[in-house]
């Protein structure tokens, strides 16, 4: 434990802890030390010398961020000495930095909007530096009070800028090679796309061997710009513009519910975005999809006004129309020809009122949300464990021994969620990857088991055989914890290991050394997104990766657990609200008497009894009598020969082009509410553009809250007339038993202030921004008293014991389609064993020969040898490239790995309103391999 | 511990060893060394190997021709001993093709010594006494010659007697007998005490207590610790530690062995700059030769004792001799140097307490353990045990490599065993410890060899390198082409050495063209003392020495080229040099 001591910094005293740096207390502390090179959150790395300080009793000026405190220390960051030092050090940095913005004598003249009447060179003018004013540099020459008159030579690097990479323009003439980009992208991302180059007066930043950045490992995840201090590193996308305000967010594209901060411009327009620090969910991290994926809120081409179908066009009307047409056309199709749909991105009290409008207005159980199109991803979670939910925090897995991804792309699909992986594995953690498509992570992984496609269920049956018949086992806490431990473990001998090596392609031993990795690391947590496994195998290989984290005791404690990466930002809470055909709110059944009575005391009204129909229901053909829909948001549209189709969206998407209404929706960073992530972390969203108007008749697009409640006044039904948001939540808490203790009022009060020094000083912007930490609750939250549970059953599982289920470990049926083979795309930062051509130009773009990898006995029996140029042709289009042959594919499969640089320029070229909510996963598909002639000459 | 060593197979080793040397030294045939060291190699030596080889087939002689180190006598390199059985050596200085041919003729073919071409001769260990051989006319003794004359060979006792690429010879000269003497006579303690008893002290340029240091590491309890040898050796006049390694590296790697064996670590980098690439295959053969013999490994002779050695190397970087720089090299990562603390006792290499070395330093140590601590102790001056060893370089009698008795005045070194200025000329300056060991001026060479009378005047024995210059060097010239080494080798990793070196060689720079101000000086003064305040490692913190030193001697030189804008020496008019690009 650290003590508690007391040191002084230029004759104040404050209070630390032993293993702090000074730099760290004063700045916990609230008391300003320069420093440009050291970033919170990051280790100290002594270079700038802006942070030297003295110390009474000691020798020459230490820098402050490596100087460990000691108590009773006398620390002085303002002797005149002191000053002097930082002082030259920066007269060298201004004397290589262009220095307009401090010397040009107009600075205090010119507006806002003048133009620039040039009294300093070119390149030196304020106007060309897109940090201007938000620049930790310019500050720091502020706070040290120079006189800017120099007798050295300054010299401009005159480095031509990088800006063909997507999404980032780089001016190394305005680096300071302070290194927190290098540092983040290793230290913070467990990446290393940029490094040092050069050394000496011509050290700078840059990629090995001066790439881009689409082939240098990177995965655009901004953290380098999110740490710059100056204006080397900057978002293209609006550029040159300056914040007027800044609003906390969550970002809306993954549950991992990452906390941003949204710029808004003195337009009111959303400029950029910047991770929060202090947030517990992503610590500072955001990803290519958050960082440059947010421009939709801007809204070129949102709706605005309501439309009707007239005629068979959409025509423009006013709400009240709108609204009439609504209401009357849901009364007629009360009961369960009704069905009402929530978006991924519709906060909890929104998914609370729909339910709650489908089961109470329109007697209808039929509640889904849009994207909830596989249930079964948690479902069996709940019936085996007691909750449909991870069991532990997403930055627990840097405290894994051993982490197994199984199916599942997380570097793209849950971006912050891979970070804690990849730095654990960088500590030396161990990591297992099982899928059959290369994805980022393998590069990392100890093993990678690469199934036949359809088989990761019989591998994963493998694996638990191989766990028992090597006693890995934890047979104490089985035996403590668990339901009939032996029928699995009897059931699994019956399972033929060269059958499931025969039938997975992977050797016996493979799957050995896995089970003793997974087991023999301390801890276990697994990860898993069941990507491309068949709709039959689904709820199995979930009940045997539950299987696996029993087994081996891998649950209620850090660094293990079992992790679904559910699809929608908030379709946790959609799960939690009872947005679900089958479940009240709390995940209740329907027949849960105590559920029913707590519903209907808050309702006034029984809920409907007979489970309704989902979207995983309509989309297997099971559409009941449903005649009308409302859906909120984009998604798709399962039920299809509908009477009524009213759509209540952003923008004039595939769905609401169908519709016979369409309403103006606001988007997530206009409204107020919860969101609850993946890790059940229940967290306040605030609205960027608050006082959105509730009124009746006004124009523009309005929440679901206000549509309820304007809709169920016109419908005469009571319960949705909340007076604010954070009602709804009360009321949640009121018929949720896990939400109970949550309260609006509560997330805001127990929002921590985070001490930041006076924000008229120099900080990093992520620090500057920083004024609370929102920690959320992570639900259960029994009561008022109760801080959540970051980790669940680490006292034992709700029902008692847990069931080990024993699934039908089986292998999805080949289809018989003659010679066509398994295509598996992969898509990985970076390829060390393959050249990549990239074509630099006005926008970089990656030009290379596609190794089409087949197994060589695919391939003799096609004819095709090494290096063959070969076509690929799947339902969704062809490839071409050169055949490579490797027995790492397995038999009937062909692989194609392509680079994500590739997907980060397409992004960064989509005319799509949000490209990146509409994201193309890695899907598996037929294909039939061909090899190509060559044409005639 | 010690009672498990296996003595006879080590005695087997030894006998063999021993049979060999007899065979090479006394046997049926003539031995031929010639001094194949950086030394050799740049004087032409492969030539003279080529001719001798090819003049031994024409005469239809046989004899054995060995590669061995540098004796230290670089300047009369390429240099070729020639040895008749049971004889004594005969040595031929600056040898050529045509030379070494006619040494074959007459030496090995009809056994008589080229007298005019001999260099001197010398007493072969376990050959007859000196003097009483009049084969030998009047070669002179070897000995006596003033390179040799006042030297004391401890770490350099086998550089250029035997083949750094036989395990066997070294066994021979007694080698691993010190390893074997510590396995079963001695505890780890009792090793450290006799290291503490030597005075041992570092010759890496901080002169710190050995002991103390290896202290540090044998106080921790770690499961994982290592012990490194830094044989970066970048200074520009400095290539003590490439001689050691390339003349002897199995002194070195018992050195090691002992140090990992008094410290309780088992694992050993021997860490070489890219691009030394005689050190460098050297020690990669005897490394593996060691492990051949079981002399390195797991459970060393049955002692219970295990240590790994591994050759571990870096791009070429001067800072990654730091030793926290070296320790990231050897991880993988760019060499820029850590902030400390934690200092590398606590968390070195991988994170685990290490323990540093100069090659020097381990290569005094198996005399050390062999000969005891007191011996030791009783060579040298006050705190400073034991001996130097010198790089003499530049305008000198002798250039080469000397290991002399600690507390011989530097004028002697400079006078008597270099043999002064040639030509007449006057001793301007001499540059001493690297770059960064900044100049004196020849008025002030009077200084005993000891850490604490250098430190005291201002410079330090550092590295061994002593670079001397004449009355025709520009003081200016020189100050601008070490801060150009300086500014070159900077890592770039903290901002004051980073920026400062670049606007130190500008100003230089722009002196050394004769458009220096009066108020460069200041600038310089203030870049450089700013820069020795504020930067994070010694490259930076000395790298202000060049000038300052040059200032403190020469001062009126910097205000001719200023003021009267002229040089003194006409370097800076006449001598073209190409500034190196300092910044972009």
């Amino acid at each position: 434990m650290a003590d508690q001591i007391s040191i002084t910094i230029d004759g104040v005293e404050i209070q630390t802890e032993t293993g702090k740096m000074v730099l760290e207390a004063a700045i916990d502390a609230g008391l300003y030390v320069p420093y440009l090179c050291y970033h919170p959150g990051m280790k100290p790395y002594a270079a700038c010398r802006m942070c030297v300080v003295s110390v009474e009793g000691g020798r020459g000026f230490p820098a402050a961020c490596t100087l460990p405190v000691q108590d009773g220390m006398k620390v002085h960051s303002e002797a005149p000495a002191v000053q002097e030092l930082r002082k030259s050090v920066m007269e060298m940095l201004i004397a290589e930095h262009p220095d307009g913005c401090l010397t040009c004598h107009r600075i205090d003249l010119c507006g806002p909007n003048d133009v620039c009447l040039r009294h300093v060179s070119v390149n030196d003018r304020c106007v060309t530096c897109p940090k201007n004013e938000r620049c930790e540099l310019k500050d720091t020459v502020r706070y040290l009070g120079m006189t800017l008159e120099s007798p050295l030579e300054y010299k401009y690097r005159n480095i031509p800028l990088e800006v063909g990479d997507p999404f980032y323009d780089r001016d190394y003439n305005l680096c300071i090679v302070c290194g927190r980009c290098v540092r983040a992208c290793q230290e913070l991302r467990g990446d290393d796309a940029i490094c040092f180059t050069e050394r000496s007066g011509s050290a700078l930043v840059g990629t090995s061997f001066g790439t881009s950045l689409l082939e240098s490992g990177c995965e655009f995840c901004g953290a380098c710009i999110d740490v710059c201090p100056v204006g080397a590193l900057t978002e293209r996308d609006h550029k040159w513009e300056k914040p007027a305000r800044v609003e906390r967010t969550i970002c809306p594209h993954c549950p991992v519910g990452c906390q941003l901060n949204l710029e808004i411009g003195p337009k009111d327009d959303f400029i950029r975005a910047v991770p929060e620090i202090n947030s517990p969910a992503n610590r500072g991290q955001a990803c290519f999809r958050g960082k440059f994926g947010l421009e939709f809120i801007n809204g070129s081409g949102a709706l605005d006004t309501p439309l009707m179908r007239r005629n068979g066009v959409l025509t423009e009307c006013t709400w009240d129309e709108a609204l009439d047409l609504l209401a009357a056309k849901l009364e007629e199709h009360k009961g369960p020809g009704f069905a009402l749909l929530t978006a991924p991105d519709s906060t909890n009290e929104e998914h609370y009122l729909a339910q709650k409008f489908a089961r109470t207005v329109m007697g209808s159980n039929n509640v889904d949300q849009t994207s909830n199109t596989h249930p079964e991803l948690v479902e069996a979670l709940a019936s085996i464990l007691g909750y449909p939910a991870a069991t532990n925090p997403v930055w627990d897995l840097e405290q894994a021994g051993c982490t197994l991804v199984f199916n599942a792309n997380v570097t793209e699909e849950h971006n912050v969620a891979a970070v804690p992986i990849k730095k654990a594995a960088q500590k030396g953690a161990k990591l297992l990857v099982i899928d059959p498509r290369e994805v980022e992570l393998t590069r990392y992984a100890d093993v990678w088991l690469r199934p036949a496609p359809g088989s990761e269920l019989l591998l994963l049956g493998g694996l638990l055989r191989a766990v028992v018949d090597q006693g890995l086992q934890d047979s104490d806490w089985l035996e403590e914890r668990c339901e009939s431990p032996a029928t699995l473990q009897y059931a699994l001998r019956s399972l033929d290991l060269d059958e499931v090596s025969r039938t997975t392609a992977v050797p016996q031993e493979e799957i050995e050394a896995a089970a003793r990795l997974f087991c023999q690391s301390g801890s276990g947590a697994i990860v898993y997104g069941l990507d491309n496994i068949d709709g039959d195998l689904r709820q199995d290989c979930v009940r045997a990766l539950a299987d696996l984290a029993l087994l081996t005791g891998n649950l209620g404690k850090e660094g293990s657990g079992l992790y679904p990466l559910r699809r929608g930002a908030n379709e946790q809470g959609a799960w939690d609200m009872g947005c679900l055909p089958d479940r009240l709110p709390g995940f209740r059944t329907l027949d849960d008497d105590e559920a029913r009575q707590e519903t209907s005391a808050a309702w006034g009204v029984e809920p409907p009894e007979a489970p309704g129909l989902g979207v995983a229901d309509a989309l297997s053909g099971n559409v009941g009598q449903v005649r009308a829909v409302l859906s909120i948001g984009e998604g798709p549209a399962p039920w299809d020969n509908l009477e009524f189709l009213a759509v209540h969206c952003t923008n004039l998407g595939s769905s609401a082009e169908r519709a016979d209404l369409v309403l103006p929706r606001t988007s997530f960073a206009a409204k107020p509410g919860t969101f609850t992530n993946m890790e059940r972390r229940v967290q306040l969203l605030k609205p960027a553009w608050p006082g959105q108007d509730r009124e009746e008749g006004a124009s523009g697009p309005r929440s679901e809250g206000q549509l309820f409640a304007q809709l169920a006044a016109r419908m005469s039904a009571p319960g949705f007339d909340f007076a604010s948001v954070s009602e709804v939540m009360d009321e949640i808490a009121q018929v949720n038993p896990l939400y109970r203790g949550i309260s609006h009022a509560r997330l805001e009060k127990e929002a921590k202030l985070v001490l930041a020094t006076n924000p008229e000083n120099p900080l990093p912007t992520q620090v500057l921004y920083s004024r609370k930490e929102y920690r959320g609750i992570q639900w259960p939250c029994q009561d008022e008293s109760s801080l959540g549970e970051g980790i669940l059953y680490r006292d034992g599982f709700p029902g008692g014991k847990a069931e080990l289920v024993t699934p039908e470990f089986r292998a999805a049926l080949q289809p018989d389609d003659g010679s066509a083979l398994w295509l598996v795309p992969g898509r990985v930062l970076f390829q060390r064993e393959r050249d990549t051509q990239v074509v630099k130009g006005r926008s970089n773009r990656i030009e290379r020969e596609e190794w089409v990898e087949l197994n060589p006995g695919d391939a003799g029996a096609m004819s095709i040898e090494e290096g063959d140029p070969v076509d690929v042709a799947a339902a969704g289009g062809q490839i071409s490239g050169v055949a490579h042959l490797t027995s790492s594919v397995p038999s009937g499969v062909v692989s194609v790995t392509g680079l994500f640089g590739q997907l980060a320029v397409e992004l960064q070229a989509s005319e799509e309103w949000n490209p990146a909510a509409t994201l193309e996963g890695l899907n598996i598909v037929r294909a039939t391999v061909s090899k190509r002639v060559p044409a005639a000459v | 511990m010690s009672s498990g060593f296996d003595s006879p197979a080590f005695d087997t080793i030894l006998a063999e060893a021993e049979r060999r040397w007899q065979e090479l030294t006394a046997g049926g045939q003539p031995w031929i060394r010639v001094g194949t060291a950086l030394c050799g190699e740049a004087a032409g030596c492969e030539e003279v190997i080529q001719a001798i080889e090819a003049a031994l087939e024409d005469q239809g002689l046989a004899a054995g021709v060995s590669r061995v180190g540098c004796l230290g006598l670089c300047f009369a390199e390429p240099l070729v001993d020639v040895l008749l059985p049971g004889g004594k050596r005969v040595f031929y200085g600056n040898v050529t093709p045509e030379t070494a041919r006619q040494i074959v003729e007459s030496h090995v073919g009809q056994g008589v010594p080229v007298a005019g071409l001999a260099l001197g001769q010398l007493r072969q260990a376990g050959g007859p006494e000196t003097g009483g051989d009049p084969s030998l006319g009047d070669i002179p003794d070897l000995d006596r010659h003033p390179m040799r004359a006042r030297e004391a060979k401890i770490a350099l006792r086998n550089a250029g007697n035997i083949d750094p690429g036989d395990i066997y010879q070294y066994v021979a000269m007694g080698g691993y007998g010190a390893l074997r003497k510590a396995l079963t006579e001695m505890n780890r303690e009792e090793t450290l005490e006799q290291v503490a008893a030597s005075g041992l002290r570092g010759r890496g340029g901080a002169a710190f207590p050995a002991a103390t240091k290896w202290r540090f590491l044998a106080g921790s309890n770690a499961p994982l610790k290592y012990v490194l040898c830094n044989c970066e050796e970048g200074d520009p006049g400095a290539f003590n530690d490439k001689a050691i390694l390339e003349s002897d590296p199995h002194t070195l790697i018992e050195g090691l062995l002992l140090c990992g064996y008094a410290t309780g670590a088992h694992r050993g980098y021997i860490f070489i700059r890219h691009g030394h690439d005689g050190p460098i295959d050297k020690t990669r053969e005897a490394v593996r030769q060691a492990y051949e013999l079981g002399i390195i490994g797991k459970d060393i002779f049955g002692s219970g004792f295990a240590f790994e050695v591994e050759v571990a190397l870096t791009g070429d970087s001067y800072v990654a001799g730091e030793e926290t720089a070296l320790m990231e090299a050897i991880e993988g990562s760019r060499a820029m140097p850590r902030y400390r603390p934690p200092f590398p006792a606590q968390a070195g290499l991988f994170g685990k307490p290490t323990n540093i070395n100069n090659v020097k330093t381990l290569a005094y140590v198996p005399e050390i353990i062999a000969k005891g601590g007191e011996w030791f102790s009783g060579i040298g001056h006050e705190q400073s045990t034991g001996t130097a060893i010198l790089c003499l370089t530049g305008a000198l009698k002798y250039t080469g490599m000397v290991e002399l008795p600690m507390g011989i005045s530097l004028s002697d070194v400079l006078y008597e065993v270099a043999g002064g200025v040639p030509g007449g000329k006057e001793l301007k300056l001499v540059q001493t410890g690297g770059p960064l060991g900044g100049v004196l001026s020849g008025e002030n060479v009077d200084l005993l060899l000891d850490f604490e009378v250098f430190r005291n005047a201002g410079a330090i024995l550092g590295s061994g390198g002593i670079i001397a210059a004449d009355e025709n060097t520009c003081v200016v010239d020189l100050t601008r082409s070490l801060i150009a080494f300086c500014q070159y080798e900077s890592c770039g990793k903290c901002f004051p050495c980073r920026m400062g070196m670049s606007h130190l060689l500008e100003v230089l720079e722009r002196i050394c063209r004769l458009e220096g101000e009066p108020e460069d000086l200041v600038l310089m003064r203030n870049v450089g003392e700013n820069m020795q305040a504020g930067s994070l490692c010694g490259h930076g913190q000395l790298g202000f020495n060049p000038v300052a030193s040059a200032l403190r001697y020469f001062g009126p030189e910097f205000d001719a080229h200023i003021i009267q804008k002229d040089c003194p020496t006409g370097v800076c008019r006449t001598a073209r040099f190409s500034p190196r690009q300092t910044r972009r």
